[in-house]
């Protein structure tokens, strides 16, 4: 289940987004080796700042932060163009219907401990559900694509997910990683597939007064 | 996208780039309130460049006793929709508000004497350097038939929102620099000009619809233009077909 946690509502919940932060250090940091701010074991950026807007997959059952992504807009300071120009060196996109996804992460937590086929389905699920949860929130915010910076390790979760993308600009190698940049068609159709992928028909948004441990929740029908 | 609705957007985007005063902006948002039916619109600039965040820059539909009313009572400081919506991205709906008590009950009551409908939809709009924005519709629609209107709807507001933005931006002296076409976003607007559909620029540059129209949206966002064919137009005159012609 998605939660849709606006920067200026991250105090209401401070318990899930503080371990998105520890999740990402461990994820960033910790497992891939990015060259990325970690401060008391939580990895924070300057896009934090810009009052992105954070997605956060939690089971529904512990309450437990399962993986996390961040959307910004490209009409605003963003990843691709501030930082990965060196991808896109004629230009990134910018556009107010075309939002950017970045610092997605899987928690580590959530596999290490379960048997690895469980483990891999719950992985496989989370991943699922959050692209689920970033095409519906565009579709209802009216946004037509989404642009995001990956590695081959991404880029083979999005086949694996049957995510499709097409890479602009010029693939290249950012420290160890050879780093793609991709856009993503927020569809109908796009949210069909990947429904039909992860086996999530209905929408995988928390309604706006879920509260950890409460189950289910409420259920918007898309 | 129909034929119609294309241009509604083309119209309002248009309208809005025409706009050379605050006057003008004023009555581009009327036109466009018009335009989608809806019972009024403003914008609200904060952060933009010279302004202090106790002034706002505003331009509404409704009446200009509403404005002076706000800015006398210092509304800024309570009005949820500025307090929380400056620091959102997704676009908001008033009912998340619930029922106002105390002085918001006041401050949305005397709203609706002066003309907003009791529906209200916000749009946040985040400016390359850190400027926000918000772009407000308001309407007396059934909450049903309201429903069905933003989902519709949805993207020519965010589209309005940004462009009304910028054009407030320009006129107040901090004009957007953006960004140059890229050599892929150049391409497809030189078939465009050419007369082929994105579908058919996918076929001839091997890349999928939803891409092409992505590099469309954004070369028409980087030249300020309210249609493909005026992006064209504008590539023309700036002579950016030159390299590849």
């Amino acid at each position: 289940m998605i939660l849709t946690i606006e920067s200026i509502d991250r105090q209401k919940h401070p318990g899930l987004i503080d371990q998105m932060f520890r999740m990402r250090a461990e994820v960033f940091s910790g497992r891939l080796g990015w060259e990325v701010n970690v401060v008391d074991d939580r990895e924070t950026d300057r896009f934090d700042d810009e009052d992105p807007l954070y997605l956060l997959s939690v089971s529904e059952e512990t309450g437990v932060l399962q993986g996390a992504v961040r959307l910004l807009p490209t009409t605003g300071p963003y990843m691709l163009r501030d930082v990965f120009s060196v991808l896109v060196p004629g230009g990134a996109p910018e556009s107010p219907l075309i939002w950017e996804s970045s610092r997605f992460a899987i928690n580590p937590r959530v596999f290490s401990v379960a048997e690895r086929a469980e483990a891999n389905h719950i992985v496989h699920k989370t991943t699922l559900e959050l692209l689920c949860g970033i095409v519906e929130v565009c579709r209802s915010a009216g946004i037509d694509h989404v642009v995001s910076v990956f590695d081959a390790r991404m880029a083979r979760i999005f086949r694996a997910a049957d995510c499709p993308y097409e890479v602009i600009g010029t693939p290249a190698r950012i420290g160890k990683t050879m780093t793609y940049a991709g856009v993503f068609a927020m569809t109908d159709t796009m949210r069909s597939r990947l429904g039909a992928v992860g086996d999530l028909p209905s929408t995988v948004l928390a309604g706006p007064s879920w509260q950890p441990g409460e189950g289910l929740g409420e259920r918007h029908v898309a | 996208m129909k034929n119609d609705e294309n241009t509604k957007t083309e119209a309002s985007l248009k309208e809005i780039g025409g706009a050379a005063n605050q006057v003008m902006i004023e009555a581009v948002i009327c036109s466009l309130a018009s335009r989608y039916g809806v019972k009024s619109a403003a914008y609200l600039g904060a952060g933009i460049s010279g302004m202090p965040a106790s002034e706002p820059f505003l331009a509404v539909t409704y009446s200009a006793d509403w404005v002076e009313h706000y800015k006398e009572h210092r509304y800024v400081r309570i009005d949820p929709v500025v307090s929380i919506g400056l620091r959102r991205l997704l676009p908001f709906d008033w009912t998340e508000f619930g029922e106002p008590e105390g002085v918001l009950k006041t401050f949305f009551g005397e709203a609706s004497e002066f003309g907003l409908g009791r529906r209200g939809l916000t749009i946040p709009v985040h400016g390359r350097g850190g400027d926000r924005a918000l772009f407000t519709i308001t309407t007396d629609l059934s909450e049903r038939d309201w429903k069905r209107e933003k989902l519709h709807y949805m993207r020519d507001f965010q589209l309005l929102a940004v462009h009304i933005h910028d054009k407030v931006l320009e006129l107040e002296g901090a004009p957007v620099s953006r960004a140059k076409l890229s050599p892929r976003e150049l391409e497809c607007l030189l078939w465009v000009s050419d007369g082929k559909t994105a579908w058919e620029c996918s076929v001839i540059l091997g890349l999928s619809e939803h891409t092409v129209r992505c590099y469309l949206e954004s070369a028409r966002y980087k030249l300020n233009a309210s249609s493909n064919t005026h992006a064209v137009s504008i590539a023309h005159r700036s002579g950016l077909f030159f390299p590849i012609l």
